[in-house]
């Protein structure tokens, strides 16, 4: 069970959030203030704080906690949705999310930050496809076969799962790919998603795990 | 009284001209002492009187002769004489000629001795001695410049020095100005290095005074103006530092009753509820949202009409930056059951100079405005278009329009607000066409 540390001063909101989150199976550690927060850092797989804290404000509260536990993310919580304080923000955080949030969105995004950490069960389920993210394992489940990938092909699917959900353009995929800027018109990266589509996907003329996003990209979602 | 330049040069040009004046002055004043500015005597007067003198000497004898003379040197220091008797003898001289005379004198001698001295320096006359010239003749030199005016006698003996006195006197002036000029470029070089130098902050730092003069004054200027510069500076740093208190604080007050709201709201939700109560959740929630984004409009605008709003214009590829755009939104759009036709090809000239959070937060508006009044439409096209004059990036929506007066829709007037304000501010031109078909947004930038 990950852990939370969630640092918020209005009781209203963090009874709500607290309760929210225990129910979808974190366990919570609240408090009111970011006094004794450090002591906390490193038992939490992830920091939740609120900027507008009495005392300290949370972006100190964040510097001390990156401090003392470098590895651990930190999503800040700010009723600030300037660009400028969101720079500063996620000049120490890993994530913002501005009030008033919607309880789903804050769950996703710990998810992610949490996946990031590698804390989260190790096994992704896409479809047929049984992936461990770590060491690039395929297993196709319905026939137990563990599906090899090619270089180019595994870069690829790897960027695509380290951005699941995301709606990721031909330049963005190429660029990180293959390491130079795309040049329009380039066939290359609709080749190895052909030949990655007819490795991984149960139809490749009907894809479902790479989903082709018209005239904008490409996108696995879970 | 004299710690102005003006003042300083003035007196070192006064006291050149003084003392040349009065150099010429103190000249002639020693000169007209003992000296008559006409000449003491003319030289056809000493013609005259020599011949006087010799034709009235009776009884010539070497004594008469050297009375004669002895007279007659004291009268022109410069002159000299000599006698030569009747038989051709030189018989009297004064001194420091010897040996420069004939002894004997021969009617080819003394021709030659007149024609030599005709018109010539020194003044000489010839004059016989005696009735008759018996007692043969005297002759008197007497250098010209004797006959000339006191004034050129000066410059005949002291020329030179006259000549070198004026030139130290003009070199001495020009040395001093050259000095004078120097000290003072020498400071307003450093003046110069000094005002160029910047604070950490990019201010100009205050300079030591280097005296009371203009100089000393434009550095007592500068030091005001830096003074003054800072104090603005810090003015405006206060008013920014309060700006940014006040709108975070006013945020924070906002958006704290906000979220409580939408905590009540889903907790509700998440409770068995009829579905008219289902519906109302939705719409505060929907609610929440609107006024969520009209506080995050008001505050972008307000920043905007106070141009406060940060501003860090780059070379963007437009149409990247739209399409990855776009890719964020993507899901929104899904959600919604909004059909997303991305129709977005290389344009002539794709290299626009706009600050990419500006056209973001730009496009942000405009899907807000689709999500929110156009999602009965279910679609939305963005796209790029191009004419002669410009390249284009096209919005547009299946929607209602924006002219059809329903109350949701105000809300989209200070979204527009903030396009029209930041597109303006990156050079580009917009406009927007609606009616019940739906809205079209063109974003255009004009060929260069």
């Amino acid at each position: 069970m990950a852990s939370i540390l969630y640092i918020e001063d209005e009781r209203e909101i963090g009874e709500w959030v607290t309760r929210d989150l225990t129910e979808r199976g974190y366990q919570v550690t609240w408090l009111t203030s970011g006094e004794q927060a450090e002591q906390h850092a490193r038992q939490a797989d992830v920091a939740v704080l609120d900027v507008m804290l009495p005392g300290l404000d949370g972006f100190s509260v964040g510097k001390r906690l990156k401090r003392e536990a470098p590895d651990l993310p930190i999503l800040l919580l700010s009723a600030r949705s300037a660009v400028e304080d969101k720079v500063e923000g996620l000049s120490f955080a890993d994530d913002y999310l501005t009030k008033p949030f919607h309880p789903e969105e804050l769950a996703a995004r710990i998810e992610v930050l949490l996946r990031r950490t590698q804390k989260v069960e190790d096994v992704l389920t896409l479809r047929h496809l049984r992936i461990r993210p770590k060491s690039m394992q395929i297993i196709d489940t319905r026939t137990g076969e563990e599906i090899v990938l090619t270089g180019k092909q595994y870069h690829l699917f790897q960027y695509f799962l380290r951005h699941l959900n995301q709606i990721l353009t031909k330049e963005q995929l190429y660029e990180a790919v293959w390491g130079e800027p795309y040049i329009e018109g380039d066939k290359t990266l609709m080749v190895h998603i052909r030949y990655l589509r007819e490795k991984i996907e149960q139809d490749p003329a009907d894809p479902q795990i790479i989903e082709t996003i018209r005239g904008i990209g490409y996108r696995v979602r879970r | 009284m004299f710690r102005s330049l003006q003042a300083r040069y003035m007196l070192i040009i006064l006291t050149a001209l003084i003392l040349m004046q009065v150099g010429y002055l103190v000249l002639s004043i020693a000169m007209s002492f003992g000296m008559d500015m006409e000449p003491a005597v003319s030289a056809s007067d000493v013609e005259a009187e020599w011949h006087e003198a010799a034709g009235s000497l009776t009884d010539v004898s070497t004594d008469v002769i050297r009375d004669l003379f002895a007279r007659w040197k004291a009268r022109f220091p410069e002159a000299s004489m000599f006698w030569v008797d009747g038989d051709g003898v030189l018989r009297e001289q004064t001194e420091g000629r010897e040996g420069e005379l004939p002894a004997i004198w021969t009617s080819v001698s003394t021709a030659q001795f007149i024609k030599s001295r005709y018109g010539g320096d020194p003044f000489t006359v010839i004059a016989f001695v005696g009735e008759g010239g018996r007692g043969g003749f005297v002759v008197i030199e007497i250098p010209r410049f004797v006959f000339d005016p006191p004034i050129n006698q000066v410059y005949q003996q002291y020329g030179t020095w006259l000549a070198i006195g004026m030139i130290v006197l003009v070199v001495l002036f020009i040395l001093i100005s050259y000095l004078f000029f120097r000290r003072i470029r020498k400071r307003l070089m450093q003046l110069q290095e000094a005002m160029s130098i910047r604070d950490v902050d990019g201010l100009p730092v205050s300079i030591e005074l280097s005296g009371k003069d203009e100089i000393g004054q434009l550095e007592q200027s500068f030091n005001d103006m830096v003074l003054e510069l800072k104090e603005s500076r810090s003015r405006e740093q206060r008013e920014e530092q309060l700006r940014r208190e006040l709108i975070a604080n006013l945020s924070h007050d906002l958006r704290t009753p906000l979220t409580k709201i939408r905590a009540q709201a889903y907790t509700i939700g998440k409770q068995e509820v009829s579905d008219e109560g289902r519906r109302a959740i939705e719409a505060l929630e929907r609610s929440v949202v609107n006024l969520d984004r009209l506080i995050d409009n008001l505050m972008s605008y307000t920043l905007l009409m106070a141009g406060r709003y940060k501003y860090d214009p780059q070379n963007t590829d437009i149409v990247r930056l739209v399409k990855e755009h776009l890719a964020t939104w993507y899901p929104l759009f899904e959600q919604g059951g909004i059909e997303v036709d991305a129709d977005l090809q290389p344009v002539a000239q794709g290299e626009w100079r706009i600050d990419p959070l500006w056209m973001g937060r730009v496009l942000d508006n405009l899907y807000q405005n689709v999500l929110r009044h156009a999602r009965s439409g279910r679609y939305i096209q963005v796209a790029t278009a191009a004419t002669e004059q410009y390249d284009a990036i096209v919005v547009s929506d299946h929607g209602p329009g924006m002219r059809s007066g329903q109350s949701e829709e105000k809300g989209a007037g200070i979204g527009l607000s903030i396009v029209d304000r930041m597109l303006r501010g990156m050079e580009l031109d917009w406009d927007i066409q609606s009616d019940e078909q739906g809205t079209t947004i063109t974003i255009k930038r004009y060929r260069k």
